[in-house]
C-alpha cells in the first residue's frame, strides 16, 4: 500500500536553489510549508509559494535513541526559513547547531535537510 | 445545570506488565472507583485511550458487567483520560446522564520498544521527531534564552522521584542527585534518561455525578479543554506554552479563581522535565523564567509554597498515555480528601490537574485539559 509522503516537499528552482514548496495565505500572509487547502492560522484562501533556501535555527537536538527506520544519533533542527515557515530539518553531524545559526536547504534528500553556512 | 462532583476514583498499579491484559488493568481501576463511589450503577461511560485496539472499551467493560449503557471512546493523545473526564463532567452538568464513569487505559509495553514512534502520516513524525526530541527542542531553546539551567532541569527529576517514594502505585522512585540525573544516558540533547517518563501500562478511573454534599465528594469547580493554535515562527513561546496558558485561564475563570497561585496542590504533565518547568510558568504558578528556579529551590516540592506532582508525576508514577489524566485526577482527589499518606499536602483545599497531549506537526498541542477541584 502506498502512503502519501507527508514531509515538506523540497524543489529545485531554475536558479538551482532548493526551496520548500508550500502555500501562502492571501488573507493574512501566513507562510505554510505544506500544500494545504486553507490557511491554518485564519482559514483564508492560499496560493502556491516557495520558501528558502536560507534560514535560521530556532532550536535543535540530537536524537540518540532508536526510532523506526532511523540510525541514531541524528541531528534535527527547527529552522525558520527567511520570510517562510518553521520547518523541521535534519542537519549533518552528531552535534546540534546553536540557536541562531544560519543554515541553507540542501536538494535531493528524502527529509528536509540543511547545512550550516557562514 | 447541576453542580458536579467526583464520587470515587481508582487506579491500577503503574509499570511494565506485558503479561497483564487490559481487562485486568481496567478492572483494578474501575472496581476501586466504584467501591469508592458507592453501589449505584453508572448511566454512561467515557473511555480515553490512544493506542489500544478498536473496541477496547466495550471489551474491558463487558468483562466487569458494565453493558447496555452508552459507551464513548475518545482519543486526544496524552490528554485522552482527562478528555474523557471533561466530557463525563459535562454530561452530568447538563443533566444528560446521572452518574458517569470516566476510564483511561493504555498498555505501552506491548505497543512500543522504547520512545513513542512518531506517526508516519504526520510530517514531523515522518521526519524522525520522536516525542522526546520535541520536548528537547523546548529545552534547548530555554537553555539558550537563559530561562533554565541544566541543573534546574535535573532538579525536576530529583524532586518527582523523591515524591514517588511515598506513592506505592508509582512505577519508579528514588533519591537521586542532580549530578546523577545529568549523568544518565542522553536521550535527546539536553534531556537525559532520568528526565524522561518511562514506558508504562496502567488504568485509572473516576465516577462523576451530581454534587450532593457528601463527606467524601470532591467538587468539580471548573474544567476546560482546548486544542492548540498553529505553532511556528509567529509563536512567542516554546511549543505547548500557549495552549496550557489559555486552557488554564478558561478553567480558573470557570472555577471563579483569580490565579493558579490560589491553588494548593497541582498535578501537571511532566512527561519530560522541561514540560513541568514550562507548564508551571504557563499556568501562572510561577513567573515566566522562574520554573527551573522553583524546582531547584523547593518551591514546587512537597512542603514548598506551590507543591507540584506530589504523586511523582509522569516521570516517576509512569505515563500510560490514556490513563495518565485520570491518574493525575485520582491523586488530586486523594490530596483534597486528606488521604495521600506520606505525600499529603497539609490542608489542601483547592487542587488542579493539567494534561497536555501532542504529536501533530505545526500545532501547539493536540489537546490540553485543565480541571480545578475542591475539597469536600
Ligand atoms: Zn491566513
Amino acid at each position: 500500500m502506498t502512503v502519501v509522503d507527508p514531509r515538506p516537499r523540497v524543489v529545485v528552482a531554475p536558479d538551482g536553489a532548493p526551496h520548500v514548496a508550500g502555500v501562502r495565505c492571501q488573507a493574512c500572509a501566513e507562510p505554510v510549508a505544506y500544500p494545504w487547502p486553507a490557511c491554518p492560522e485564519c482559514g483564508g484562501p492560499v496560493v502556491a509559494a516557495e520558501f528558502g533556501p536560507d534560514g535560521v535555527v530556532w532550536s535543535a537536538t540530537v536524537v540518540r535513541i532508536p526510532v523506526a527506520g532511523r540510525t541514531p544519533p541524528y541531528t534535527l533542527a527547527y529552522v525558520d526559513l527567511d520570510d517562510g515557515p518553521r520547518v523541521l530539518a535534519h542537519v549533518d553531524g552528531d552535534s546540534a547547531p546553536a540557536v541562531g545559526t544560519r543554515v541553507r536547504l540542501l536538494a535531493g534528500a528524502p527529509d528536509p535537510h540543511v547545512e550550516v553556512i557562514g | 445545570m447541576n453542580a458536579v462532583a467526583v464520587h470515587g476514583v481508582g487506579t491500577s498499579h503503574f509499570g511494565r506488565v506485558p503479561g497483564t491484559d487490559l481487562v485486568t488493568l481496567a478492572w483494578n481501576a474501575v472496581s476501586e472507583a466504584l467501591a469508592d463511589a458507592g453501589p449505584e450503577p453508572v448511566d454512561a461511560v467515557w473511555v480515553g485511550t490512544v493506542f489500544a485496539p478498536a473496541g477496547v472499551a466495550q471489551r474491558v467493560l463487558r468483562a466487569m458487567g458494565i453493558t447496555r449503557v452508552p459507551v464513548v471512546t475518545v482519543e486526544n493523545a496524552c490528554a485522552s483520560g482527562t478528555t474523557a473526564f471533561a466530557e463525563a463532567c459535562e454530561a452530568v452538568r447538563s443533566g444528560r446522564y446521572g452518574r458517569v464513569l470516566a476510564l483511561g487505559l493504555e498498555q505501552m509495553s506491548t505497543a512500543f520498544d522504547g520512545a513513542i514512534t512518531p506517526e508516519n502520516t504526520d510530517p514531523e513524525g515522518a521526519t524522525g521527531l520522536a516525542l522526546p526530541a520535541l520536548y528537547a527542542m523546548a529545552a534547548t531553546r530555554y537553555l539558550h534564552d537563559g530561562a533554565v539551567t541544566p541543573a534546574q532541569l535535573a532538579a525536576v527529576s530529583v524532586k518527582n522521584h523523591a515524591h514517588a517514594l511515598h506513592n506505592p502505585r508509582a512505577q519508579y522512585s528514588g533519591r537521586y542527585t542532580v549530578d546523577e540525573v545529568l549523568a544518565s544516558r542522553m536521550i535527546a540533547d539536553p534531556l537525559t534518561l532520568l528526565q524522561c517518563c518511562p514506558t508504562s501500562d496502567g488504568a485509572a478511573a473516576a465516577v462523576v455525578g451530581p454534587a450532593t454534599g457528601g463527606p467524601r465528594e470532591v467538587g468539580v469547580r471548573g474544567v476546560a479543554l482546548r486544542s492548540g493554535a498553529p505553532w511556528g515562527r509567529r509563536s512567542p513561546h516554546v511549543w505547548g506554552y500557549d495552549i496550557v496558558h489559555e486552557t488554564a485561564a478558561d478553567a480558573l475563570a470557570a472555577a471563579g479563581l483569580h490565579a493558579a497561585t490560589d491553588v494548593d496542590v497541582v498535578e501537571v504533565h511532566d512527561a519530560f522535565t522541561i514540560g513541568e518547568i514550562v507548564t508551571t510558568e504557563a499556568l501562572g504558578l510561577v513567573a515566566p523564567g522562574e520554573g527551573g528556579k522553583a524546582a531547584e529551590t523547593g518551591v514546587t516540592a512537597l512542603g514548598g509554597a506551590h507543591p507540584v506532582n506530589p504523586s511523582g508525576g509522569l516521570l516517576s508514577r509512569g505515563h500510560p498515555l490514556g490513563a495518565t489524566g485520570l491518574a493525575q485526577l485520582a491523586e488530586i482527589v486523594w490530596q483534597l480528601r486528606g488521604e495521600a499518606g506520606g505525600r499529603q499536602v497539609e490542608g489542601a483545599r483547592i487542587g488542579l490537574v493539567e494534561t497536555m497531549g501532542g504529536g501533530v506537526s505545526a500545532l501547539d498541542g493536540n489537546a490540553c485539559v485543565v480541571a480545578v477541584l475542591e475539597a469536600p
